[in-house]
């Protein structure tokens, strides 16, 4: 599927800001399951963009505004080819009782760390347990988990907000897809098995029968030795494919949130989202899909 | 001193000089009664029990004095470190935020052979500890290669992935370190912990020498003391070199988290010392990956930090988002390598205890040699095999997290219950990594002052050192830090616990040098300082409004009290409303037209009364004037004498009651408020006397004479405005508020006359209470600010100032005479309108050109 998207977030402040250094994890990945042709940022008001590399090797755009001002606008536009091929499991997972040998692997070291989003503890494991109900392929384990997450947890939009740790989640049990994500993250790694955060978008167009936010959405990708990373979406429990756009990854959301910045001034600020999905067809034609800007709480404020 | 009835018991038996240990000579009578607590190791018995040659020049100076003699130099000593303000912050206490630091006198001695062997083992393990820091944020070698297991990088919360691929110029993370040593029973050093993040107490260090060596200059003399003027000549000269910019004079600022940080003292101490503007977070920001420092004349560019700022506080962008001590922007300026930063990010990765563990076998595989100073033996539980070691010796261990944030420690698992025993075993095998265990130790025993004699107190040392060339070099000294407790296992300042000099003695030529006395010297005169900060600026400002609006609040308080009288409240209130009306105008008393039972009421508007005088929770009280002074004093300590803080203080102690203390009456009020005013002309006073005509003052003064232009406008609009006007009663409380009384009286024979009065309170120019006279040393103050000489016209502040200015000067208020009512209307009144609608507009114009780079929470914002 060849896409476009155009995704802008607009910040009102309630008075004048200024000193607002930020820094965007907006550009689609280009590896085996998608390709990026073209993306460009642009910031109004307007500003020199410079962009780094980040620990996880996500691009990351950064620009400030020194000046005073009322709003800020971001503003990415992309156009990403995904194929959803690749990253499917071939194959035999992976023994659970092998998964120890993860803990040598060296991309694998951060991702079954604690984190500050996704604590570890023993209330985790023992429900870690009770999800992979004794499933003795990694894999399997996996979508056992996912699976229970999917069905034990509520999509509940009202819930949560981008600040919720796992251990929130774990109380209430609802949440939205970064919750979602961060839950299976803690089941994962609990169990041993490598689990990192992806951030992205998801595209459904009019097909029926997803759940979750159809605009920025997260999910997670966990590694099996032989394998690579294997993306699964635990909000709509099945591995993420050609409607998955992959922006960026990370140990939980806070390595990969969109956007996150920095100002100066005693003002209140209001975000705003419009993001929009548009399939362009091999034939040239485009079919529009608006997918609304009701994600905020994903993005976080 | 504190004597309690032991120690003087002890003293009597001590008194008649018998030697008690009768194989070893007494050297000094201080030492017959001296023995050391069983078990452990003594600085002066040593391990034979004879006296350390260390130690018999000092005791042999000591013996020149009698108790009373120690216990006045003891005194003095608490004198010079009260006069020199020296101080640390306890956390949590309220009121006694700031700390007098403790010394005890006497030096902990060491001699120059056994410095030797510290130093080059402290040199040792720095060197390591930074090849470990530039691995793990490099190329993680020692991970791939097994020599250090991968969680005990990426578990820790000190990693900071942001920063890996830094590299820092030379390859140096470590610019400073310092290790806690203590000795073993057998006397061999050890190392109690690393640290690496920020090594404090350097400072406090030099404060020490400092205090010691005027209050036993004999000893110090005798002794032959390696001076610590050279580690801080290595330590500029290092921070100078790591400059980016090749520059003559590369700008090294000190980052400080703040006043209320519990090493403040220190780091202004330092600052000062080394010559280093001492700024926060806001005072800095990055421009094209630059570090600027916000000054009044513009950004200047920063090229060394040395910071006291936690690593992951330091960027709010890439580091911790929630920090408003940091600098956003400032990790990409390093990625970009316009600045450096000491200790680099990140480096506060190996002081966590579990590194400790690995720090022999890393030593053998990257230096090729053992450890030459040992390290507490410690345990970390992450591997398996020492993870059953310390489950099986549980309660002979002390439990510490491995890493910062986690869990609480535990320091006698032995006096847990069985089940708490179990719960504590099961939470190690659930998430072994996260603990380490380590060999509890009793502290080796120095001899120390305790009131009344010479006794051993448990110690542990802190040594500095600078990196310098290929190595490092320690300080000769160091920070020794004495536990009250006998048997101490651990000492942390912030518990109690006390501190001494440490004298190093030279075996060679000491080294004179001194950072401070540079007296033979010849130096540049100056006469201004360095560039003003725009944040200090802006506090001077605020200072001044807050302390003129104190003072022009409890004026106003004054004279309505002085009016009030509960018999006749009826009859006084037309000349009370104006002067209850402008303290309603700002918001500091409830307005009659809401609250009209004030009118009629007198107990309630005594109550009211009394409330905005000393409620702290109400907006505009004096009370809450008072103390948000103090807030904004601290916030200037630095470059403000001791004198100003202390009679800031004492204001605010006047007005604040003691809890449950009785009802105040309306006479005692008025002699609160007198005092208020007699404190707050003090610090005027002092102001104008000890202040330099810089930008400090510059601003502090503005700030009150636009503070004074705006609550007289306010206050006269409404006397004007009441039919009272001309009423000489009401004009006697014009004059009273506006401080005037007595000038008035000594040229005009009359009653108050209203034209005579306002011309007085208004346009008199030599009357420094007057409208004009504010208005007159605005315009000077503006003449001398830095960027309004430049420009060729008038800055829109300015345009105001003279627009008020002139208005003033053209009114006449002999056009007050002869009306009956709308005096506001006149000439005069519309003056007086005028001040009041465009002095804010002054006030906000200010803070835009001089503040707003910097200007987070209060510019443009009122006092409330």
């Amino acid at each position: 599927m060849r896409l476009r998207i155009r995704h802008r977030t607009t910040y009102r402040y309630s008075s004048p800001v200024s000193e607002n250094y930020n820094e965007v994890r907006l550009q689609p990945v280009s590896d085996a399951a998608q390709d990026c042709h073209r993306f460009e940022l642009v910031t109004r008001p307007g500003s020199k963009l410079q962009r780094h590399q980040d620990f996880h090797l996500n691009l990351v755009d950064h620009f400030y505004i020194p000046g005073p001002h009322e709003s800020l606008v971001v503003e990415a536009q992309s156009e990403v080819t995904t194929t959803g091929v690749a990253a499917r499991l071939a194959g035999a997972g992976f023994p659970m009782s092998r998964i120890g040998e993860c803990r040598r692997i060296e991309g694998c070291f951060d991702f079954l760390q604690a984190t500050p989003y996704v604590g570890l503890d023993v209330g985790v494991l023992r429900l870690a347990q009770e999800a992979a109900s004794g499933a003795e392929d990694a894999w399997e384990a996996v979508l056992a988990m996912s699976g229970f997450v999917h069905r034990e947890f509520s999509y509940d939009s009202s819930a949560t907000t981008s600040n919720t740790t796992l251990a929130e989640v774990l109380v209430h049990r609802r949440g939205v897809c970064q919750d979602f994500a961060h839950v299976l993250l803690g089941l994962c790694r609990s169990m041993g098995i490598p689990a990192r955060y992806v951030s992205g978008y998801l595209h459904v167009g009019d097909e029926a029968g997803w759940r979750g936010n159809l605009a920025t959405h997260a999910w997670i990708e966990v590694f099996l030795p032989g394998h690579e990373w294997l993306p699964l979406d635990p909000t709509n429990n099945r591995p993420a494919d050609q409607h998955h756009i992959k922006v960026a990854v990370g140990r939980d959301y806070a390595d990969a949130a969109p956007l996150r910045g920095n100002f100066k001034g005693r003002a209140t600020q209001e975000m705003a989202v419009e993001l929009e999905i548009v399939r362009v067809e091999a034939s040239g034609g485009a079919r529009p899909s608006v997918e609304g800007g009701s994600c905020f709480d994903v993005i976080g404020s | 001193m504190g004597l309690n009835p032991r120690a003087v018991i002890d003293e009597t038996e001590v008194e008649p000089k018998v030697p008690t240990t009768p194989a070893a000579e007494p050297v000094s009578s201080w030492l017959s009664g001296y023995t050391a607590v069983g078990g452990e190791y003594d600085e002066v018995r040593g391990i034979d029990g004879g006296p350390q040659p260390q130690y018999l020049p000092l005791f042999g100076e000591l013996d020149a004095f009698d108790g009373a003699e120690l216990r006045r130099r003891t005194e003095t000593a608490q004198r010079i470190i009260h006069e020199q303000g020296i101080t640390y912050n306890v956390y949590g206490d309220p009121r006694g935020m700031e700390r007098p630091w403790q010394l005890d006198p006497i030096p902990f001695v060491i001699s120059a052979a056994e410095w030797r062997v510290i130093e080059r083992g402290l040199e040792q393990r720095a060197i390591l500890l930074n090849r470990v820091l530039a691995d793990c944020y490099g190329p993680q070698e020692l991970i791939r290669s097994g020599a250090l297991p991968p969680s005990l990088l990426f578990a820790q919360p000190d990693f900071l992935r942001a920063c890996h691929g830094i590299r820092p110029l030379d390859g140096v993370h470590l610019q400073l370190y310092a290790a806690d040593i203590a000795r073993s029973p057998d006397g061999r050093w050890w190392v109690l912990s690393d640290r690496t993040q920020i090594p404090t107490g350097a400072g406090y260090a030099l404060a020490n020498r400092l205090v010691t060596s005027r209050v036993l200059p004999e000893a110090f003399r005798a002794c032959r003391v390696n001076r610590l003027a050279p580690f801080f000549r290595e330590l500029r000269e290092r921070l100078a070199r790591m400059s980016p910019r090749p520059s003559e004079n590369p700008r090294v600022v000190l980052l400080t988290p703040g006043p209320y940080n519990e090493t403040y003292f220190e780091q202004a101490w330092i600052a000062r010392y080394l010559g280093y503007p001492l700024v926060e977070g806001q005072d800095l920001t990055v421009r094209d990956d630059r570090v600027f420092l916000k000054t009044l004349s513009g950004l200047e560019p920063v090229d060394v930090i040395l910071r006291r700022v936690d690593d992951d506080w330091c960027d709010p962008l890439e580091l911790r988002n929630d920090s408003t001590l940091g600098v956003p922007g400032l990790v990409e300026a390093l990625r970009a390598g316009n600045v450096a930063v000491a200790n680099s990010l990140g480096s506060g990765l190996v002081q966590s205890p579990a590194m400790m563990a690995f720090l022999p076998g890393l030593s053998r595989s990257l230096l090729g040699e053992d450890l030459l100073v040992p390290s507490l033996a410690t345990w970390w539980c992450g591997q398996p095999g020492e993870m059953n070691h310390v489950l099986e010796r549980l309660d002979d261990l002390y439990l510490r997290p491995a890493f910062r944030g986690g869990p609480v420690a535990v320091e006698n698992a032995g006096a847990l219950s069985r089940a708490g025993r179990e719960a504590l075993k099961d939470r190690i095998r659930f998430q072994p990594h996260t603990f380490v265990a380590q060999e509890r130790i009793r502290l080796a025993t120095a001899p120390g002052w305790d009131g009344t004699r010479i006794s051993p107190h448990p110690v542990a040392l802190r040594v500095y050192l600078v990196a310098s060339g290929e190595g490092y070099k320690a300080m000769p000294g160091g920070l020794a830090r004495v536990s009250p407790d006998p048997g101490a296992r651990f000492i942390t300042l912030q518990r109690g616990g006390s501190s001494k000099d440490t004298w190093v003695l030279a075996d060679g030529p000491v080294d004179e040098l001194s950072l401070l006395q540079s007296s033979k010297q010849s130096v540049e005169l100056r006469r201004v300082g360095n560039n003003l900060p725009s944040r200090l600026a802006d506090n001077f400002y605020w200072l001044g409004r807050y302390c003129e609006r104190a003072d022009a609040t409890a004026r106003l308080l004054r004279a309505t009290l002085l009016r009030f009288s509960p018999e006749s409240s009826g009859s006084a209130m037309p000349l009370l409303e104006p002067l209850l009306s402008a303290m309603a105008a700002q918001g500091q008393f409830p307005s009659l037209s809401e609250r009209p039972e004030l009118r009629t009421n007198p107990e309630a508007l005594e109550a009211e009364l009394l409330a905005a005088i000393f409620d702290g929770e109400r907006r505009g009280s004096v009370r809450r004037l008072a103390d948000q002074l103090q807030v904004l004093a601290m916030t200037v300590r630095d470059r403000t004498s001791n004198d100003l803080w202390r009679v800031l203080s004492t204001v605010d102690d006047r007005v604040t009651l003691p809890p449950g203390s009785p009802v105040v009456l309306a006479g005692e009020a008025v002699g609160v408020l007198s005092q208020t005013i007699i404190g707050l002309a003090a610090f005027h006073g002092l102001a104008r006397e000890n202040m330099t005509r810089a930008q400090g003052w510059r601003f502090l003064d503005m700030g009150v004479r636009i503070e004074r232009c705006m609550y007289l406008a306010s206050f006269l609009d409404h006397t004007l405005r009441s039919p009272e006007a001309d009423n000489p009663s009401l004009l006697e409380a014009v004059l009273e508020v506006a401080d005037c009384a007595l000038t008035y009286r000594s040229r005009y024979n009359l009653l108050p006359n209203i034209a005579a009065v306002y011309d007085l309170v208004l346009l008199d120019d030599t009357n420094p209470r007057s409208l004009l006279f504010q208005l007159n040393q605005l315009v000077k103050h503006f003449e001398r600010l830095p960027r309004e000489k430049e420009s060729a016209l008038p800055s829109p502040a300015y345009r105001h100032l003279l627009s008020c200015l002139t208005r003033l000067r053209l009114s006449d208020p002999r056009s007050l005479l002869g009306l009956e009512q709308n005096w506001h209307k006149t000439e005069a009144g519309e003056a007086i309108q005028e001040v009041m609608r465009d002095l804010p507009k002054l006030s906000d114009a200010i803070a835009v050109s001089y503040f707003a780079h910097s200007a987070i929470s209060r510019a443009g914002s009122s006092p409330a």
